[in-house]
């Protein structure tokens, strides 16, 4: 390894708070030796919101809007977890209808996520191509989810106990549409991309983590499967209703960026293969538990059953948190997404805290970075994906 | 939903001084212990064959301002070899120094002094005790629940200076607090 000699000039670049990657605002205090990094400081904070005292002081329906705003691109998750919370503490059943809206959407928003990776990905290295040709699909997911929820980006969908609306009529085809539509983009990035020369000389053996490391530095998500380490809290963890498909974790051994890019492809792969079947077996029925939106004082469960769906407005929903803890996780795209809870007896939470994925595994870059050359920067933190709304909340 | 494995385990095999008490329940088992003993009761779950913990998931910090030692620094743990969590909570106050597992974890870095920024509990022989989340200039600690959600200064661009001024701040609206039970009048009998 070459020792700096003080004779040598070290120079320290800023790669500000702003740069055109859509990584967001995370400022790099890079120290370079000509072409060689000796090492990075990565500076957090500038995205600051606020979002867990806030979270202290709204109750969990009148919070929902914030959730979307962390991972302002997997949507769907951060709903998700919000909601799962809540529920696991109070004992909630969720409909078995509700629970396959949710796995679909979720996949949904996974594929989306992993597309607006892919994009800024190939951009930073330098390949623009891909990046508009991510839209075109991203598009159609944004299409969807507005025919089932009412907004593109930031749904205010999910509810304790269900979703808010069931899905309108036709969407199931034309979501079984999409599938067929994007399996053979898939291919087609495939064929652009995987076995192109130059990227696999730009992303072959760049950022190498070992899978004893991986765990020992907190990683999740593609990160730790990339490292041959097949964890993936879907299969662990048993939650939603992903037991009732068929379906692979996709991992790879090697641990290099490339490697995390072929299992975010394989994932995307596998979503679509698990919406798939989602859309071909999901049952009839209800698609919220109302009987959470009461109080435990005030039931009366004659009315909130499926038969009187129609007769007026649902009530307002409001839910009481028990006075417990608990620490809920999902698996996102960027890894594992966690919220702690801990319950006051009263509708707001007494403490509300965000494990966001992004922020752990972005420790690790100062590690990754350090012998490689400038232009690898952008490689690697492209492959770690993060998105700075939930690392910085 | 948990593996009970590891608590179980080191409910039996810890010695009793380190463990000030433990609870089991559905959603997740904790562990209380005492300042003291946090380092080597870390080191013991994750270097112990049959309590392989070795991911550091979140330290979390929690403030109670009615108790006398008010803040509550929580470690959520998991052991991917036995799929399990553990919680280990220690209790600390504004002056307590708590060890920092750095050295254990590494990824616990960040999330010390993010504990240290939001709530103000400080390690001892942290390699890099600085803010994280707050601004560069930033007095006080954001999640002690003494700090109101507003805040107490405002920034804004000061032409004449040219550059971003903290001012006290100026609410024009009062700060309007939604403690209700319902929107709507409680039902008398349903």
């Amino acid at each position: 390894m070459n020792v700096p000699s003080p004779k040598k000039d070290l120079m320290i670049v800023n790669m500000g708070p702003q740069h055109p990657s859509m990584h967001g605002v995370l400022r790099l205090i890079v120290t370079l030796d000509g072409e060689d990094v000796i090492d990075c400081e990565p500076i957090l904070g500038y995205l600051h919101r606020g979002m867990e005292k806030i979270g202290e002081n709204r109750t969990i329906i009148q919070y929902l809007p914030y959730v979307t705003r962390w991972d302002y691109l997997a949507t769907m998750f951060t709903e998700a977890i919000t909601v799962n919370g809540p529920e696991q503490l109070g004992n909630i059943q969720v409909p078995k209808r509700a629970s396959y809206i949710r796995v679909i959407l979720l996949e949904l928003s996974r594929i989306a996520s992993h597309l607006l990776w892919l994009g800024p990905f190939m951009a930073d290295i330098g390949a623009q191509t891909p990046f508009f040709y991510i839209f075109r699909e991203r598009e159609l997911v944004y299409d969807l989810f507005e025919a089932a929820t009412g907004m593109r980006m930031m749904h205010n969908f999910f509810r304790i106990g269900g979703v808010a609306a069931d899905l309108p009529h036709g969407w199931i085809d034309k979501c079984l549409d999409f599938c067929d539509y994007f399996l053979t983009r898939v291919t087609e990035y495939q064929k652009l991309i995987t076995r192109n020369p130059i990227f696999l000389e730009r992303v072959e053996g760049v950022g190498i983590v070992g899978a004893e490391e991986a765990i020992n530095w907190g990683l999740s998500g593609p990160m730790l499967r990339a490292s041959g380490v097949q964890w993936d809290l879907r299969k662990v963890d048993h939650y939603e209703s992903y037991d009732e498909f068929d379906w692979e974790v996709p991992w790879q051994k090697e641990g290099d960026s490339l490697a995390r890019y072929l299992v975010r492809i394989g994932e995307m792969t596998e979503s679509i293969k698990i919406i798939q079947q989602a859309l071909e077996r999901i049952p009839g029925g209800p698609y919220e538990n109302l009987e959470t939106r009461h109080f435990d004082r005030e039931r009366d469960p004659e009315w909130d059953d499926f038969e009187y769906r129609f007769i007026s407005k649902k009530t307002s929903p409001t839910f009481e948190l028990p006075k417990q803890e608990l620490y809920v996780r999902v698996e996102a795209p960027k890894g594992e997404l966690g919220i702690f809870l801990i319950g006051d007896q009263s509708s707001f939470p007494w403490r509300w805290k965000i494990r966001p994925p992004g922020f752990i595994n972005l420790q690790i870059l100062p590690q990754l970075i350090k012998r490689m050359k400038l232009a690898d920067i952008m490689t690697i933190l492209g492959s770690i994906d993060i998105i700075m709304g939930e690392v910085d909340r | 939903m948990d593996n009970q494995f590891i608590f179980k385990y080191s409910w039996e095999t810890l010695p009793k001084k380190w463990v000030k008490k433990m609870e089991r329940s559905e959603h997740g088992n904790r562990l209380d212990t005492n300042s003291d003993y946090l380092f080597q009761l870390l080191c013991f779950l994750k270097l112990h064959t049959y309590t392989r913990v070795q991911v550091s998931i979140d330290i979390c910090g929690v403030d109670y301002p009615s108790r006398k030692r008010r803040f509550e620094v929580i470690y959520n743990l998991l052991s991917t070899r036995y799929n399990s969590r553990i919680r280990v909570q220690i209790s600390a106050d504004e002056v307590t120094r708590i060890s920092p597992v750095v050295s254990l974890f590494p990824s616990a870095g960040r999330w010390e002094r993010e504990v240290w920024d939001m709530f103000g509990v400080s390690s001892i022989n942290h390699p890099d005790l600085r803010r994280i989340s707050t601004d560069y200039g930033f007095e006080g600690h954001p999640l002690r629940k003494d700090l109101p959600l507003s805040g107490y200064v405002e920034v804004r661009y000061d032409d004449p200076e040219k550059r971003v001024v903290s001012e006290p701040i100026e609410m024009t609206q009062e700060f309007r607090y939604f403690d209700f039970a319902s929107p709507w009048e409680q039902r008398s009998d349903g």
